[in-house]
């Protein structure tokens, strides 16, 4: 597949994603917590996937379910990038003590794994779901300052940075103006591989049963299923849809990530950076 | 103003890095240099790479933060200026790169970075801003059409040129030249070269023009200071040190052919700072021990 194909189709896929959950409540037929019938129908005109145990209709949870994921792993990646975006300008361009304390204290960070210790607190604490995602948002910005930083550092020394402090510009204005806009693209990336990372552990939680409750997921649909048989009743359409649903957004994420990535390294290189 | 008035005096100037983690070593890239220029003169400074040229001129500017040493531009010693003076002191020196490429930011239209010092300094409004942009990029032979380009849509040559217009849109007394044309092709290098002596006269500049190429320095400096390991061994009129040169690094130097650095020497050992006696009027060598 030629890249600008791939470029395309990942975009065209998280657009019409962003569609679904945003249009939920008007492509949904049912209400997701509603009681529309039978339990455990097979799929029919009436119901397209079926209903689930407590008869819920699966088609208008799997619509629902959309918002969850997108909101965890946007919200998600906006914070991991807005603090690792901030914190790597300002680490990496000042230097020195500030800039060896912030590593030191990554270094630390990093060695604590996210999922786990989002377990752990999900599980004590029973957080929403916009607690959940800027959690995970702050836990994942230690490796977004990491990545900004390094590029800051290259930046930093570079002739126009150096040029522009000759001019007599402020420390605060060359951040601004001349580092920011080169590491734009760089937390571009960053944050399509944050979002795809945080809905895959969205709905590995939702999966073990500590997602958020009061919202629709696939992570606990995937669970719920599971967990009466699915598998073993050969309930398909319970069970592969949702998991269908996140394989491709995680897909088309990855695939823009990396689209993107191509796309700027060999800018990076012309910058010699 | 009182007696004679150079407008750079520095003295004494002293840079070390230290590099290594597990090992410190510092390393002295320029140590204890004083020297003066005067009004609408340019100092040549030669030296083999990695003798401290770039260094020594990063840190007069304050670019560098010198060790020891200090740096008085026509009248004020910038070594002692807080950093927000300092600040408001840049406008008056300006620095230019050996790579007009890395010098400008490869986001911003060349209107853009020319307007850039001017509005930091806010000279004027946006019309008198755009005027004097205009101005300054026919000043350096570039014209309408460029003013929409970026840094790669541009020739090296014609990038040094913006970058030219950006530091003139200050109008600096002092300009360090770091290499501005070693890395051009040779048929540019003249036209550049000649650009920045033009404008440098036409308003008013001392320059320190460092370069390795003697051809360059001839072509450019009145007097040239000759740099090794870190000090400045000789210095005088160019005509003078390059045709009569007393110390023997400068023999070496002026023995090889034009744009060929020498071999190092091995480096003499000097107990002290050794003196600088005056062989000529005005042209002074490092004592040697040899
Ligand atoms: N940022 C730095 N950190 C550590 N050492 C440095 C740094 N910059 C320069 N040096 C060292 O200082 C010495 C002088 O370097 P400098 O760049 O001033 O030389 P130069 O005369 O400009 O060389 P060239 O002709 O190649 O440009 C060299 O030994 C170099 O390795
Ligand atoms: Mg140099």
């Amino acid at each position: 597949m030629a890249k600008r194909t791939v470029l395309a189709a990942s975009i065209g896929i998280i657009l019409a994603y962003c569609a679904v959950a945003l249009l939920a409540p008007v492509i949904a037929p049912y209400d997701p917590h509603a009681i529309t019938g039978a339990p455990l129908c097979p799929p029919d005109p009436e119901h397209l996937l079926g209903t689930n145990d407590l008869a819920q209709d699966i088609f208008s949870r799997l619509i629902w379910g959309t918002r969850a994921t997108l909101l965890l792993g946007f919200i998600g990646a906006a914070v991991t990038v807005v603090i690792g975006t901030a914190v790597g300008i300002v680490s990496g361009y000042y230097g020195g003590m500030v800039d060896e304390a912030v590593m030191r204290l990554i270094d630390v960070a990093m060695t604590i794994p996210i999922f786990p210790l989002l377990l752990i607190l999900t599980t004590f604490f029973r957080p929403g779901i916009y607690i959940t995602a800027v959690l995970m948002g702050l836990l994942g910005s230690f490796q977004g300052v990491r990545v900004i930083r390094s590029q800051v550092l290259s930046l930093a020394v570079a002739d126009f940075v150096t040029g522009t402090k000759a001019l007599g510009a402020g420390d605060g204005y060359i951040m601004a103006r001349h580092i920011l806009p080169n590491v734009l693209p760089l937390a571009g990336v960053k944050f399509v591989i944050s979002a795809q990372h945080f809905m895959l552990i969205g709905i590995g939680l939702g999966f073990l049963g500590i997602g958020d409750p009061s919202v629709v997921d696939w992570g606990q649909m995937i669970n719920r299923a599971s967990q009466n048989g699915a598998m073993i009743l050969g309930l398909w359409w319970w069970l592969i849809p949702p998991g269908l649903a996140v394989t491709l957004i995680s897909l088309a994420l990855a695939w823009l990530g990396y689209a993107c990535e191509d796309e700027i390294n060999p800018r990076l290189r012309l910058m010699r950076v | 103003m009182h007696g004679v008035c150079f407008m750079i005096e520095v003295n004494n100037i002293r840079t070390s890095f230290s590099t290594g983690f597990i090992r410190r070593r510092v390393v002295r890239a320029v140590d204890g240099v004083s020297f003066q220029v005067e009004e609408d003169e340019t100092l040549g400074l030669v030296g083999e790479s990695g003798c401290g040229k770039t260094t020594l001129g990063r840190s007069i500017l304050r670019l560098i933060e010198p060790d020891e040493g200090r740096v008085v531009v026509n009248g004020t010693d910038i070594t002692a200026l807080s950093r927000s003076d300092l600040r408001r002191f840049r406008p008056r020196m300006q620095m230019i790169f050996q790579d007009a490429y890395a010098s400008l930011n490869p986001r911003m239209r060349v209107r853009e970075s020319v307007a850039e010092p001017l509005k930091i300094h806010r000279m004027g409004d946006r019309a008198a801003i755009d005027r004097r942009v205009r101005e300054l990029v026919e000043e350096v032979g570039l014209n309408e059409e460029h003013l929409n380009r970026r840094p790669y849509e541009l020739s090296g040559g014609q990038n040094q040129r913006v970058v030219l217009a950006r530091v003139l849109a200050l109008r600096p007394e002092f300009i360090v030249a770091d290499e501005p044309t070693s890395a051009l092709d040779v048929s540019v290098q003249a036209q550049i070269l000649n650009l920045i002596r033009d404008l440098g006269q036409e308003y008013h500049m001392s320059c320190l023009y460092i370069s390795h190429d003697l051809g360059v320095i001839r072509a450019i400096s009145n007097r040239v200071a000759v740099m090794l390991e870190g000090r400045i061994v000789e210095i005088g009129k160019t005509a003078d040190v390059l045709d009569r040169p007393s110390h023997p690094y400068t023999r070496r130097l002026v023995a090889v052919p034009v744009r060929e650095t020498p071999e190092p020497l091995e480096s003499p050992v000097f107990p002290a700072a050794p003196a600088m006696v005056e062989e000529r009027p005005g042209h002074w060598v490092e004592e040697t021990t040899a």
